[in-house]
């Protein structure tokens, strides 16, 4: 084998060894690469190894900058153009009261994604692809065609050209964030469409369920979860279907474990004897996905029944609990307090009644009610994935209100929240970017999330959870407008993972399929680029010149190139600009290390006496001129090249100190002079206007305090026996929603296995390890069963986010991407409520499916010499 | 008493992300395959219906994280035909690819499953406890990416006198045959070795 064929067989192998990437990362990153300027192909690669082996290289900060709920720091061993290894924050010593910014599982492997096999390395067309869309019923089963930039953005240019002309701005659907420089989550190639008159835009609540129109309306916005080192002063910390140590990794769960330390009795609500539990809890508590609302109202019951709530809080806080406080204009038998007791609707919560929907034994629902109301003070958190349920309003309703109940608002120790990401104002932050966009006139970035205003009636954008049933019945819901037409010819995606991650993969290919143009910018064959007609190769992080992020209230990080782009991929900033030329059209730019100089040069931290901020970084007249940048010297705490060099400027904490943040205490100390922005200026048990905006969506209705109603396919779907098991969807350890699904060493040690209790394994014939089939109303799915006593009865779940390969013949998904099984239902505020879907599971006598690492990689092609 | 470098783990606090699984393999650059650090899942029980309602019974699960234990008497060390695999002065057990023939055998005699076969070299290969990071004075690469922080290491009885001498938890085997240079502290759910009434959950370990 020559060394040619050599790195050839290194490139397509399923596991990228040591020796292939070396090589791989030699040949396009190497010393001749950086001299060249760009990506050079095999010939450097021998050149540039024995280089590599030469030089003792250097660590380098770079962006681990995934929607992870976490943000870590990430160090990569340079060596010449070849990152050798990661590592983690090692900037001071680590302690508990200031510890250092530790990466997780993911961001360690990071390099095995960011050098897969599997990176698009050159643009290329669907080989059916014509204008017009050519056979677009092939899209996702066509072959590939490599071409030119040249030619990629020729066919994007005029063919966007031609279906606006012939359609107009609102036949075209981009799923991505405009913006103008490519800051995290936001895709400048968009703003393209800004320029050209604007696109239909995506909308949802996503991530966060139906958690912000109850936070508007009860609280006056949203909450923040008390500063970390607070947790150690509550005596009890209830998490509601919180599990961090998988949703929000990195440090997050170890401030959770120095609570515990400190004395705080813990108890995990979940449907999972989840990792948080097992290694936290006092107490589990399980309790059926979707059906937090009833458990919910039988802990009020039993505070009620026992005059156990803290009343005084509650007449001088809050409005709606009882008859005597209600809110101006409101009935006052539409109180809480005779809703739970059932004074009018005859049906008192109780215990027993809830026990029937949650499946939560009554006698620890009386347990976790009276540790509730008694135990002062105390943390009630949630995280958002209760309110990622069809009817989750109602969830966020109850849990406001049953925490309020307790009085724990605005004390040490005391909260109540909807994120176990601890929180606060930043201590040290980063200065603006300085950049500016012009924003999409079809459909205004502030629309894009959460919600826009279901009054307003001049936007057009589609619901996460209508969008693929817009665009093959051409109508959405308009809010207030209610149903309108609409003619969508033309997909884009970038920056957006929308197919494989909204509800009904199955309708999403369908909608794809009917279009005349998809475009798609990524890194890798990705859901969204396996069913376009034109695909961008796009760079990674670590092969872009840098940029700052802020991490957590305590920490900011600047990032640091560690490559050269790979192959022919180009930053997605650099895509816009090349389509703005072919296009011919004006797009605003400023260098981008203006935009870098302007972060670092406007950062700030705050007085060691807490009394302001000061300038964070000293810049002097010879880093400007080195820079090439405009701006004057100034004097902070540290030299601009410290910063650069250790990639991150963290606070120092310490118990006591005056930086701790406790949410709604100025209210809670003086709730004259701090009402919060509410109509009342009080917590807002009862809301009209709550139950006004959501009805303005146009989907259902919520009754202005926590009721229960069945949601669509919640646990009462299952009673009829067709689909008797609940599915939740959880984020999983494997990824980053989507990300990373495609990292070899993550897949081998994250299986995507389906848990399920033991009493539904057997009563099927299943045993672990068994390939099951998971069928829906929407889907049908293979996976592997995992058989765990730690996920309750009549309920299974698998982690969302898998990259859906869906067999067309049958129509099963041999992945388990989770949206091959959940629905399209649109509810309340635009909310998707993944974790409520009704399913069936059995047996599969077919072929079982292999390991999810041994599976192939999706290498379109090889490196050509 | 010999010097003898051990690990330590906290089963109380480890929550089974396998941090150090993966900077294990990103330090040594191991195929897929091959894991010199594995994290368990151990645990069991049922649930029972209660006045109609099903609830947990006697449910238990914690994890544990794993690899080489460096034994003090490292029965690969014993098995291997061909020396191998030695111990040095500061009780690391290393293993030289470059001398194994391949045979498996110290795979099969090690209770711990702590040497594994990299099918491409045809070589077992084991944790060598980082000791080229010791050389320097940095830390073997697991231990400093637990985000728990329940991974350390040290000096065998001075762990042992900060943090007892539990060196046998569930799913390792019992302690008798090869003195693990280990310090356990338990996880509340951690059963003795050899008195587990729990098997291993992880479906990794299974297809």
């Amino acid at each position: 084998m020559n060394k040619e064929n050599m790195i050839q067989k290194a490139l397509t192998d399923t596991v990228l060894t040591r020796r292939s990437f070396l090589k791989w990362s030699a040949a396009l990153g190497g010393t001749a690469a950086l001299a060249g300027g760009m990506n050079l192909g095999l010939k450097t690669v021998e050149a540039a190894a024995q280089t590599a082996a030469e030089t003792d290289g250097k660590w380098v900060t770079v962006a681990c900058w995934h929607n992870c709920g976490g943000r870590c720091l990430l160090k990569a061993h340079v060596v010449d153009g070849v990152v050798t290894r990661v590592k983690s924050d090692d900037t001071h010593p680590d302690s508990p009261n200031f510890p250092v910014q530790r990466a997780c599982v993911r961001g360690r492997s990071q390099r095995m994604q960011v050098f897969g096999a599997d990176r698009l390395k050159y643009p290329m067309k669907r080989k059916n692809w014509a204008p017009g869309g050519g056979k677009k019923e092939l899209r996702g089963k066509d072959e590939w065609v490599r071409i030119s930039w040249d030619e990629a953005l020729d066919i994007f240019a005029t063919e966007t050209k031609r279906i606006l002309d012939e359609h107009g701005n609102k036949s075209i659907y981009a799923t991505s964030y405009g913006d103008a420089f490519g800051a995290l989550y936001y895709d400048p190639i968009s703003r393209i469409f800004s320029v050209l008159g604007g696109n239909v835009g995506a909308w949802g609540t996503v991530s966060w369920g139906a958690w912000p129109a109850p936070s508007i309306h009860m609280m006056g916005g949203f909450p923040s979860t008390n500063d970390r080192l607070d947790l150690q002063n509550s005596k009890l910390i209830v998490l509601w279907g919180a599990n961090p140590a998988w949703s929000r990794q990195g440090n997050t769960t170890s401030f959770y474990m120095e609570a515990k330390r400190a004395g705080a009795r813990i108890i995990c609500v979940d449907p999972m004897y989840s990792a948080t539990a097992k290694t936290l809890a006092d107490e589990w508590i399980p309790c059926r996905p979707g059906t937090d609302t009833a458990l919910l109202l039988a802990i009020a019951y039993h505070m009620i029944e026992n005059n156990l709530q803290d009343q005084t809080f509650l007449d001088t806080y809050a409005v709606g609990f009882d008859r005597d406080h209600m809110p101006e204009g409101a009935d006052p038998k539409e109180n809480f307090k005779d809703y739970v007791l059932g004074k009018y609707d005859g049906t008192p919560k109780t215990p027993e009644w809830a026990s029937e929907i949650c499946g939560t034994h009554p006698s620890v629902i009386r347990s976790l009610s009276q540790q509730m109301a008694t135990t002062k003070p105390a943390a009630f958190i949630s995280s958002y994935a209760p309110a990622r349920t069809n009817r989750g309003e109602q969830y966020a309703q109850a849990f406001f209100t049953v925490g309020w109940m307790t009085g724990n608002v605005g004390i040490p120790g005391g909260v109540v929240t909807w994120d176990p990401l601890p929180g606060g104002p930043p201590l040290v932050k980063l200065g603006p970017r300085g950049t500016s966009y012009k924003d999409n006139p079809v459909f205004p970035s502030k629309y894009l999330f959460p919600f826009p205003d279901p009054a307003d009636e001049t936007w057009t954008g589609l619901n996460w959870s209508e969008q693929w049933d817009a665009i093959l019945n051409g109508e959405y819901t308009a809010g207030v407008r209610g149903k309108q037409p609409i003619d969508i010819r033309m997909i884009y995606h970038g920056h957006s993972a929308m197919l494989n991650q909204s509800p009904s993969l199955n309708k999403g290919i369908e909608a794809h399929r009917k279009v005349e143009f998809v475009v798609s910018a990524s890194q890798f064959l990705t859901t969204n680029s396996k069913y376009a007609d034109l695909v961008f190769p796009v760079t990674t992080y670590w092969e872009r010149v840098g940029d700052l992020i802020s991490a957590n209230r305590e920490s900011i990080f600047w990032w640091q190139q560690a490559s050269q782009p790979l192959f022919e991929a180009k930053s997605d900033l650099e895509i816009s600009l090349a389509l703005a030329e072919k296009m011919g059209i004006d797009i605003e730019m400023i260098p981008f290390e203006q935009v870098i100089f302007n972060q670092v040069a406007g950062a700030e931290v705050i007085k060691p006496d807490g009394s302001g901020f000061e300038k964070l970084v000293t810049i002097t007249a010879d880093d400007i001129k080195e820079w090439g940048v405009e701006g004057e010297p100034q004097k902070g705490r540290i030299s601009l090249k410290e910063f650069q060099e250790k990639g991150v400027y963290q606070v120092e904490r310490k118990p006591g100190d005056r930086f701790t943040h406790i949410q709604l205490k100025a209210f809670r100390d003086d709730p004259v002079a701090n009402p919060v922005g509410t109509p009342s200026g009080k917590l807002q048990i009862h809301s009209a206007n709550l139950a006004g905006h959501i009805a303005a969506f146009g989907w259902d209705k919520i009754a202005p305090i926590a009721k229960y109603e069945p949601p669509v396919e919640g646990y009462e779907g299952t009673l009829d026996g067709e689909y008797p098991l609940q599915l939740w969807t959880p984020h999983y350890l494997r990824r980053s929603h989507s990300v990373f699904d495609n990292v070899t060493w993550l897949r081998e040690a994250f299986p995507q296995e389906v848990w399920m209790n033991p009493i539904d394994a057997e009563a099927r014939g299943i045993e672990q390890g068994d390939t099951i089939k998971i069928t829906t109303k929407h889907g049908t799915a293979l996976r592997h069963v995992k058989v765990d006593a730690g996920i309750m009865p009549g309920t299974i779940a698998t982690g969302e986010g898998a990259w859906a390969d869906r067999d067309d013949d049958t129509g099963i998904d041999m992945a388990g991407a989770t949206n091959s099984l959940c629905g399209p239902v649109p509810t309340g505020q635009g909310v998707q409520g993944w974790n409520t879907t009704n399913a069936q599971v059995e047996k599969w006598t077919g072929k079982p499916i292999g390991a999810d690492y041994k599976q192939p990689q999706r290498i379109i092609f090889g490196e050509e010499a | 008493m010999a010097k003898q470098k051990a690990f330590y783990f906290d089963a109380s606090a480890c929550i089974g992300c396998k941090a150090c699984q993966i900077a294990c393999k990103d330090k040594h650059d191991l195929p897929l395959g091959v894991r010199w650090r594995r994290v368990f899942e151990y645990g069991g029980g049922s649930w029972v219906e209660q006045n109609g309602v099903k609830v947990p019974s006697s449910l238990f699960s914690s994890y544990l994280s794993t690899a080489c234990q460096h034994c003090e008497s490292p029965v690969c060390r014993d098995v291997c035909p061909v020396q191998a695999i030695t111990k040095r002065e500061d009780g690391i057990v290393i293993l030289d690819s470059e001398k194994c023939i391949g045979c498996r055998y110290c795979e099969w005699a090690c209770p711990y499953s702590a040497p594994q076969f990299n099918e491409e070299t045809k070589a077992m290969t084991k944790c060598h406890f980082c000791y080229d990071l010791q050389a320097q004075g940095l830390n073997p690469a697991c231990v400093d990416a637990c985000v728990m922080r329940c991974l350390d290491y040290g000096e065998l009885d001075e762990l042992r006198a900060k943090y007892g001498d539990l060196n046998e938890i569930e799913p390792l085997p019992t302690n008798e045959i090869t003195n693990p240079a280990l310090v356990i502290t338990p996880h509340k759910h951690s059963q003795k070795s050899g008195e587990g009434t729990g098997r291993i959950l992880n479906l990794e370990e299974e297809v």
